[in-house]
């Protein structure tokens, strides 16, 4: 049963599936990044991008680019409001971040009920076909929806990371993350850091939900699980290390998909948490790389 | 009659969800989500005990509570050894984690819920009796989370939440605090979730969802983070809310989300509009009279 053909589809499909964990957790960690921020928020602009994009599909029957583009309009929308007339004032107000935590969860919980209150808590998916063409390369099935997932999702990481590097506010962002008082110090707007960093994560969670919804069934709830998912990963990844917590959703997404060789698919999710216990214990500040690779390499020579 | 029993019933409850998840959150300051589990596995344990063993209910009841406080070691003893926010980071992977597998296992009747519950006292005065029960318990955790607060040990909790560093600078482990403090707290949840198995004889995993957390904020943010009293008023709020909307003869598809939405809204309002809630806190017990802290035998 486990032959190469099988590992290398699980490989395969893992990989496709971890797309749109990637753009979440790409989110996640951008704002707790630049914004200092566990943005437990991120879930209801999930489910508002979701649900924005579906009722513009199934509702209003507009064509998909419109759709996208009406759902990135409005979560954006919240999420800028969320900023501007919520953590800036509790910023302004210094509270403590007992305040933040509830504050933004609690704002996820709102959008929930919100939703379930208009759409209902039946799964709907965005399109009414989950299942796109299929085609065998080099004995691996490759789905329509694997390429667009995976071309989506490096497109807009390589996207960042140029952004980040080249662009005078991607500059500023980075600044602001390292140390925001001293950016402001030197002229650089913490805000409008604060906007941006915002700003792209909302592309990403629209992204995301694109991807997640034109596969899968949604219903209002589901997003705070899959933002969980972004939780374990940055914290993996390394509090400030946006890619590096990028990598460790891949990473953790293809555990998910192998273990189903090991055990049965309703406990697949409790693997996620017993990362979580795990990376809390021993790696608390990230799995440290370099620390690992030194170790290697001094065992080798 | 039982009517107006069973909403008292809810009102003794959830003042102990309500007074423990302040202690936990208000008062340590610890922030916490996962409060629903602990209730969750205090209901469970008793159920699943009084189910298969017939044990009595008391015993079931403080079992359970039991078991929540040790499921407390669990999450409390990895999160809180580092500093940060890993303890809400926990919270939120424990809760959904510990309901996964409530929800997967068979002998706790998977998601269709544990049914079949025996109940300690049977024929009309049952209301009665429970509703006695569960005020009175309201009424112990009360008094008791008072006594913990009012004294030594409450003013060391102050202080390590006003500031952790200066508080260990003085030789006192806070760690050691807020595991004690979250195992108290999650201990009296417990024991809320055995008076709720066995009155009303039946516990589903949908109760105790991260939604559930979202309840159990609202009666500590409205009712006053950090006070006493406060947590009273959040409950009555709390119960009593729900109770009104039923006269304005909603589809019952709209009851549960409409609900939801003025329990998360009161939180966001109170937050920014009065973030002491309704009942603000005391101000600390003075320390005078306290032979005990002259002599610096005050908690660790």
């Amino acid at each position: 049963m486990l032959d190469t053909g099988v590992l290398a589809q699980i490989l395969w499909t893992g990989l496709a599936t971890s797309s749109y964990m990637v753009l979440f957790t790409v989110a996640f960690a951008l704002v707790l990044k630049v914004v200092k921020l566990w943005n437990f928020a991120q879930a209801g602009m999930m489910a508002i991008a979701f649900y924005a994009m579906h009722a513009a599909l199934a509702r209003f029957g507009w064509p998909t680019p419109a759709a996208v583009a009406f759902g990135f309009a409005v979560t954006l929308a919240a999420t800028l409001a969320l900023e501007v007339w919520g953590l800036r004032v509790l910023r302004a107000r210094g509270s403590s971040g007992l305040f933040f935590f509830i504050f933004t969860l609690v704002c996820s919980e709102f959008a929930a009920f919100a939703l379930t209150l208009v759409f209902g808590t039946e799964p709907v998916p965005l399109f009414p076909q989950i299942l796109s063409p299929t085609r065998i390369v080099a004995g691996i099935a490759v789905s329509d929806w694997d390429l667009m997932a995976v071309s989506v999702t490096l497109a807009l990481c390589a996207a960042l990371a140029l952004w980040l590097r080249l662009s005078r506010d991607g500059q500023f962002m980075v600044a602001v993350s390292d140390n925001a008082a001293l950016a402001e110090l030197y002229g650089i707007n913490a805000r409008r850091a604060y906007l941006a960093a915002f700003a792209i994560a909302t592309v990403f969670v629209c992204a995301g939900m694109y991807v997640y919804g034109s596969r899968t069934a949604v219903i209002p709830t589901a997003p705070l699980n899959l933002m969980v998912f972004a939780v374990v990963a940055t914290l993996l990844g390394g509090m400030g290390n946006v890619f590096g917590a990028a990598g460790a959703a891949v990473v953790l997404s293809l555990l998910q998909s192998y273990s189903v060789l090991v055990i049965p698919s309703q406990w697949q999710n409790l693997l996620l948490y017993g990362f979580l216990f795990v990376t809390i214990l021993f790696f608390p500040r990230g799995v440290p790389l370099d620390r690992l690779r030194a170790i290697f390499r001094r065992a080798q020579a | 009659m039982e009517y107006l029993a069973t909403i008292l019933i809810l009102v003794g409850i959830n003042v102990m969800l309500a007074a423990s998840f302040n202690l936990i959150i208000g008062k340590a300051g610890l922030a916490s989500i996962a409060h629903p589990i602990f209730y969750a596995l205090g209901a469970y344990t008793s159920g699943l005990l009084a189910i298969h063993t017939g044990l009595n209910a008391v015993a079931a009841t403080l079992a359970g509570g039991a078991v929540a406080a040790l499921f407390s070691l669990m999450m409390s003893l990895p999160s809180l050894r580092v500093a940060g926010d890993y303890l809400m980071i926990t919270s939120i992977g424990f809760q959904l984690g510990l309901l996964q597998v409530i929800k997967n296992l068979e002998f706790t009747g998977s998601q269709g819920g544990l049914s079949n519950i025996p109940t300690p006292v049977s024929g009309p005065e049952r209301a009665f009796v429970f509703c006695v029960i569960a005020l009175a318990a309201a009424a112990v955790t009360l008094a008791a989370i008072r006594w913990i607060v009012r004294g030594p040990y409450g003013r060391a909790i102050n202080a390590m939440r006003d500031d952790e560093l200066a508080f260990q600078a003085l030789g006192r482990n806070a760690t050691r605090i807020k595991i004690v403090i979250f195992a108290i707290g999650c201990g009296i949840a417990g024991i809320a979730g055995g008076l709720y198995a066995f009155y009303f004889q039946y516990v589903s995993p949908e109760q105790f969802e991260i939604l559930a957390s979202g309840t159990m904020l609202t009666m500590v943010v409205v009712g006053g983070m950090g006070s006493t009293w406060g947590p009273v008023v959040g409950a009555l709020i709390l119960v009593a809310l729900p109770q009104a909307i039923t006269f304005l003869n909603l589809p019952p598809s709209f009851m549960a989300p409409v609900q939801g939405m003025i329990f998360t809204l009161l939180v966001i309002l109170f937050l920014f509009l009065r973030p002491q809630g309704l009942v603000p806190p005391e101000p600390p017990a003075p320390l005078a009279h306290r032979p005990a802290d002259r002599e610096g035998k005050g908690a660790r």
